[in-house]
């Protein structure tokens, strides 16, 4: 469907549309909260009223912009006010991959090589901690342009700040996730002895 | 090398987007040209196909396939809400039409309390019916009994008419009254009546709750056998004697005491017995 068509029924109330628009975009909310606070359940909750200030706020949405672009600034929003009530550290991502099983990769595509599956698993390892390493802004920016397709224009309003500092911490965030793929890694846990196949 | 920094930026929007044809072939000319330009070029993109191998925790089916089903109760609990928060008509309506009948059942309940708390009140906590002895006035004779057989009457009008006499004998001031005009017969007389009643009444008044009645009694004869023995020209003396004897005695205090104790009015019973004087313990 064309986004343009969704946006007149949206304008609307059409409460069809809205579940259209939910359902194209539930997964992308859900996984970049997921990726700013790092809790499943605060990740659907976040992801969820993203959908609810989208419902309730949808005449403030100027025809123009992209509707993705759009949730994903409600998204950061709601997530960064989540994360300035929550007192506690969350867990990282990082820890979230180490600690779980295998159910929490049903992504992958089923694999009778179990040798291929702990070699996915532990690229998702390093890939974590590589996010984990930058700063939060960087590691924003980088989630909202490189998972969530956003331009950079469209980061900049959704963050508040100017494309040339969105370019900035992009291109340092790029420079710090290369640099740790580009060496060996200094072990941090007993599981890292085998990044070096990577 | 000179002037890289300029393509950091195209660098940089290159790996995410498609750029114009005029920018790209500028970009690709650098490149070309700058092999460091072209490492950094070549090992983002490598890094970003890398990053594009990330797989985050799914969820699962049963999460996506209810998701819809979860913000839409969200969404008509928060509509519920709005509908009823403050300043919507809606919620004036609703406490309107509720609260008469939350006001109503408030009531009701009220009227209901208050009901069982007066049956209750009634049931356990009404005073019991006095004797008839109790209600009747104090000096009132019970039925079948009359003044002239009831003890307490005969007493309670015997201290009457001797606080009398007592009354006219010390409230005379002798300076203040003529001499030849004392005149204290009719005294003489009732005083002597009473002499004769006191010694019945004491043998009437028995057991040990009558005890001050009695001694009362003894006392009032005494004064009045002085006062039925009063002769002229010797009154004036006698008088003070009498008043003397009164006030060392104490019959007008002993007099209010019995009738505020309740010796003077009639019980209809014996009243209740005095405690015993507690006897020494010998050691």
């Amino acid at each position: 469907m064309e986004e343009k068509e969704l946006v007149e029924r949206l304008s609307a109330g059409d409460p069809a549309a809205f579940r259209e628009l939910v359902e194209a975009y539930k997964k992308k909310m859900y996984f970049f909260a997921l990726d700013m606070v790092g809790d499943p359940a605060d990740a659907e909750d976040i992801s969820q009223e993203v959908f609810l200030k989208a419902f309730r706020g949808f005449r403030t949405f100027k025809r123009d912009a992209r509707l993705g672009s759009w949730l994903c600034r409600i998204a950061y929003n709601t997530s960064v006010d989540h994360l300035r009530r929550r007192p506690l550290i969350p867990e990282t991502m990082e820890d979230a991959v180490l600690d779980s099983g295998s159910d929490g990769f049903r992504e992958l595509p089923p694999s009778s090589d179990p040798a291929r599956t702990a070699e996915t698993r532990l690229l998702g390892v390093r890939v974590e901690r590589a996010l984990q390493n930058v700063s939060d802004r960087e590691r924003t920016v980088f989630l909202l342009r490189h998972y969530n397709d956003l331009r950079l224009d469209e980061i900049a309003e959704a963050m508040q700040i100017s494309v040339g500092s969105v370019k900035s911490y992009l291109f340092r965030c790029l420079r710090k996730l290369r640099k740790e793929f580009s060496r060996p890694g200094t072990p941090r846990r007993p599981l890292e002895v085998s990044d070096e196949r990577l | 090398m000179k002037g890289c920094k300029k393509f950091r930026g195209l660098i940089i929007e290159a790996l995410g987007e498609k750029l114009d044809p005029e920018t790209s072939s500028f970009l690709e000319a650098h490149i070309r040209s700058c092999s460091r330009c072209a490492a950094e070029f070549i090992g983002l993109d490598e890094m970003l196909k890398t990053m594009d191998k990330r797989m985050r925790r799914d969820p699962g089916r049963e999460f996506w396939d209810g998701y819809w089903d979860r913000l839409s109760r969200r969404l008509e609990m928060e509509k519920a809400a709005a509908e009823y928060a403050p300043g919507s008509p809606r919620k004036w309506l609703g406490r309107l039409a509720g609260g008469t009948r939350r006001w109503a059942y408030q009531a009701g309940a009220a009227v209901v309390l208050i009901a069982a708390g007066i049956i209750i009140g009634r049931a356990v906590f009404s005073p019991r019916p006095l004797p008839i002895e109790a209600i009747r006035p104090a000096g009132e004779a019970p039925e079948g009994q009359t003044a002239a057989t009831d003890p307490i009457l005969r007493a309670r009008s015997y201290v009457d008419r001797s606080k009398l006499v007592l009354l006219a004998l010390v409230n005379y001031v002798p300076p203040a009254v003529d001499p030849h005009a004392l005149d204290l017969s009719l005294e003489k007389q009732v005083s002597r009546e009473l002499v004769r009643q006191a010694g019945g009444l004491k043998s009437d008044l028995k057991g040990p709750a009558r005890r001050r009645l009695r001694e009362l009694v003894t006392d009032l004869e005494t004064v009045l056998l002085q006062i039925s023995n009063l002769e002229p020209p010797d009154d004036f003396e006698a008088v003070e004697f009498v008043k003397q004897g009164v006030e060392s005695r104490g019959i007008f205090l002993k007099i209010n005491l019995s009738e505020m104790g309740g010796d003077l009015s009639f019980s209809g019973r014996e009243p209740a017995p005095e405690k015993a004087p507690s006897q020494k313990i010998k050691t």
